[in-house]
């Protein structure tokens, strides 16, 4: 799994919810199983259990007695509204953050950002 | 969540020697604890003191809830094979395979089979002859293979090619997926095998030096990198368990977990701080002066 | 759950070392034994007659080149196998309890295999053609009811101080076995200066069943000395 300072269940879960966001995962459909993602990863089961846990209190996976896990109905809707909240802390002040020890101006940022919104259209 | 192992002030000593000082941790039943450390750190010791192959000086040590030594009920729920292993004269595989199950209640013969023919051990050379990584690969059938509820592999990859490691890892999955047990396993390849376990134990010459749930481990340490000067101001008063220069640089690896403070003024000064990882823990409690920790930590409070 | 019966078969785990190993041994002393009344024969030696028969009962061939063998049996049974039998989770106890109960075996094995040797050489007069190879004074002189004590109480004799010597050195390093031999000497050299004065009257007393107590005697030593030393002893 990625290097990261956060505990590994929830590199894992984080690595399930970008799979859901993704679509790779779609609602009501089965995830892996535990094992299936311990061999994968070589991960200690009960790390993947608990990682798998984690979506499950969130409301984005739900369990089927003697099936295995699901993803919930809206369960992209609930990660992407997530995500969107976090856009802020996670990119936008440390992007300012960064831009003012680099001398760069608000304006010039947001001129910056404008730019490179234009390139990405006009090349799809 | 009950314990099967659980040590208290474990003293071993040999002569002189202190092979184990005042040692005390548990192992959760179920779980996959790493018992890491330097070579002498007392690992291989406690195993064998667990595996009633030994026995503590002082202290007390229970396993499932006895004491293992000369417990024969306790011990038929335990596997320990030793890195050095012996083998009576003129063993082959088939005979280490015919005895064990007689020896273990919940010997697999599936998984010893399956393990045999994956690992491609050679049944007709004399055990003695194997080579090191061979060698190894008997140990982890027997300690796979068994089931037993206690299973101790130490340093299970000693000369182990790098399929045969992953072989071993998946095999161990499967098992502990299938059979839950609770797994004990001393290793120096870190990096490899740190997202197996769900606790560590770390030793150094004979004390434990951290027991900690894995997630949490990474909390216990951090590492600091920037110009000497603005890491030795960070660092005063905090202990240290390792310190590498190169030119005007300093890495110092700091006991403890990072609070805001820290954060805060590290970024201020231009100090990357990133939490330890577990081989950087071991490597830092491996190099560093007890006495001098100690001293630290006294300043500190 | 005891281990007892595991261990005998740990021990058993090797069958040609235990079962045929000492068959082997008995032919090839057999085979020698021929060859030894062979020469006899051609120095005109005549079988049949007194001094031949008397020759070739007083050869104790067969019984010693059995002796390093079993030695190397018990010493092995101990030394080399305890590591492991602690391995796959045997108690020191009943360690000590399956070494035991599989010399017995062994013992009682190669009791059969001597006494089923000795009727048909009998039976055949002595091989049709005068050899003595298992009718000798050592073994009883042909009367099974000497031949079966001393063959199952020589053996197991044998196995077990083997056995002590293993465990010596299992619990000392190679200092055990001299530290045993050491204190065996001084024991002997004790006895003899305590009753060397009574040597006459101890001899003309002598009674063949002093032997078999004192193999039972050494019996019980060695595997209680087995068992005391194997029970602080730690694998490293």
């Amino acid at each position: 799994m990625h290097p990261d300072d956060s505990p590994i269940f929830l590199q894992l879960a984080a690595q399930i919810a970008d799979d859901i966001v993704t679509g790779a995962y779609p609602e009501e459909s089965a995830i892996p199983s535990a094992t299936e993602y311990a061999l994968f990863h070589t991960m200690n089961p009960a790390t993947v259990s608990k990682g798998v846990n984690v979506l499950v209190e969130q409301g984005v996976l739900y369990k089927k007695r003697g099936i295995g896990m699901f993803v919930a109905a809206g369960a992209r809707e609930l990660l992407l509204t997530r995500r969107r909240a976090e856009l802020y802390p996670n990119y936008i002040e440390p992007l300012m953050h960064e831009a003012a020890v680099l001398g760069i101006a608000p304006a010039e940022l947001a001129r910056m950002i404008h730019d490179q919104l234009t390139l990405q259209e006009d090349n799809s | 969540m009950t314990n099967a192992i659980t040590i208290r002030s474990a003293t071993r000593t040999y002569g002189r020697t202190r092979a184990l000082d005042d040692v005390t941790f548990a192992v959760p039943e179920h779980s996959i604890c790493g018992l890491l450390g330097r070579n002498g750190a007392g690992k291989t010791t406690i195993m064998s003191i667990i595996a009633g192959q030994d026995r503590e000086s002082s202290g007390r040590v229970e396993v499932l809830g006895h004491t293992p030594f000369e417990h024969a009920a306790t011990l038929s729920q335990i596997s320990f094979v030793r890195d050095n292993q012996r083998y009576p004269d003129d063993y082959r595989l088939h005979h280490v395979l015919r005895i064990a199950p007689d020896f273990a209640p919940n010997w697999s013969a599936e998984v010893a089979g399956e393990l045999v023919a994956a690992f491609r051990i050679p049944s007709k050379t004399q055990i003695k002859k194997l080579s090191r990584g061979q060698l190894s690969s008997v140990g982890i059938v027997l300690g796979l293979a068994s089931r037993a509820p206690v299973t101790l592999l130490d340093e299970p990859y000693l000369g182990l090619d790098v399929t045969a490691r992953g072989l071993f890892h998946q095999a161990l999955i499967r098992d502990v997926e299938s059979q839950p047990r609770t797994v004990l396993l001393s290793t120096h390849l870190i990096e490899e095998s740190a997202s197996l376990f769900d606790r560590v134990v770390i030793m150094d010459r004979g004390r434990v030096v951290v027991d900690s749930d894995s997630d949490d481990a990474r909390q216990l340490a951090f590492v600091m990198s920037g110009t000497t000067d603005a890491v030795d101001r960070l660092v005063a008063g905090r202990p240290v368990l390792r310190r590498q220069r190169i030119g005007g640089l300093a890495s110092v690896t700091v006991e403890g977990g990072a609070d805001d403070g820290i954060r805060a003024q590290a970024a201020a000064r231009g100090v990357q701080l990133a939490a330890a990882s577990l081989q950087e823990l071991v490597a830092a409690h491996g190099e560093s002066e007890p006495e001098i920790v100690q001293e630290k930590a006294g300043v500190r409070a | 759950m005891s281990a007892i019966i595991p261990t005998v078969k740990l021990h058993l785990n090797k069958r040609e070392t235990t079962f045929g190993v000492p068959l082997y041994i008995t032919a090839v002393v057999a085979l020698v034994s021929i060859l030894i009344s062979l020469v006899f024969w051609r120095s005109g030696s005549q079988p049949g007659t007194t001094g031949w028969i008397e020759g070739s009962q007083a050869n104790p061939g067969i019984l010693y080149a059995l002796v390093g063998f079993l030695a190397y049996l018990g010493v092995q049974s101990v030394a080399t196998t305890f590591p492991f039998a602690l391995t796959l989770g045997a108690t020191r106890r009943a360690f000590t309890g399956g070494t035991l109960l599989w010399a017995a075996i062994a013992s009682a094995y190669l009791t059969a295999v001597f006494a089923v040797l000795t009727m048909v050489e009998i039976a055949t007069e002595h091989w049709f053609v005068g050899f003595y190879i298992f009718d000798v004074y050592v073994l009883g002189a042909g009367d099974l009811t000497r031949l079966i004590p001393i063959v199952f109480l020589g053996a197991l004799t044998i196995f077990t101080i083997g056995g002590v010597f293993g465990a010596s050195w299992v619990r000392f390093g190679a200092r055990g076995p001299q530290l045993i031999a050491v204190v065996l000497a001084v024991a002997i050299v004790l006895t003899l200066i305590i009753l060397i004065p009574y040597a006459a009257s101890i001899f003309a007393a002598f009674q063949l069943w002093w032997l078999a107590v004192a193999a039972v005697v050494a019996i019980t030593l060695s595997s209680t000395g087995t068992w005391l030393l194997l029970r602080p002893a730690v694998v490293r």
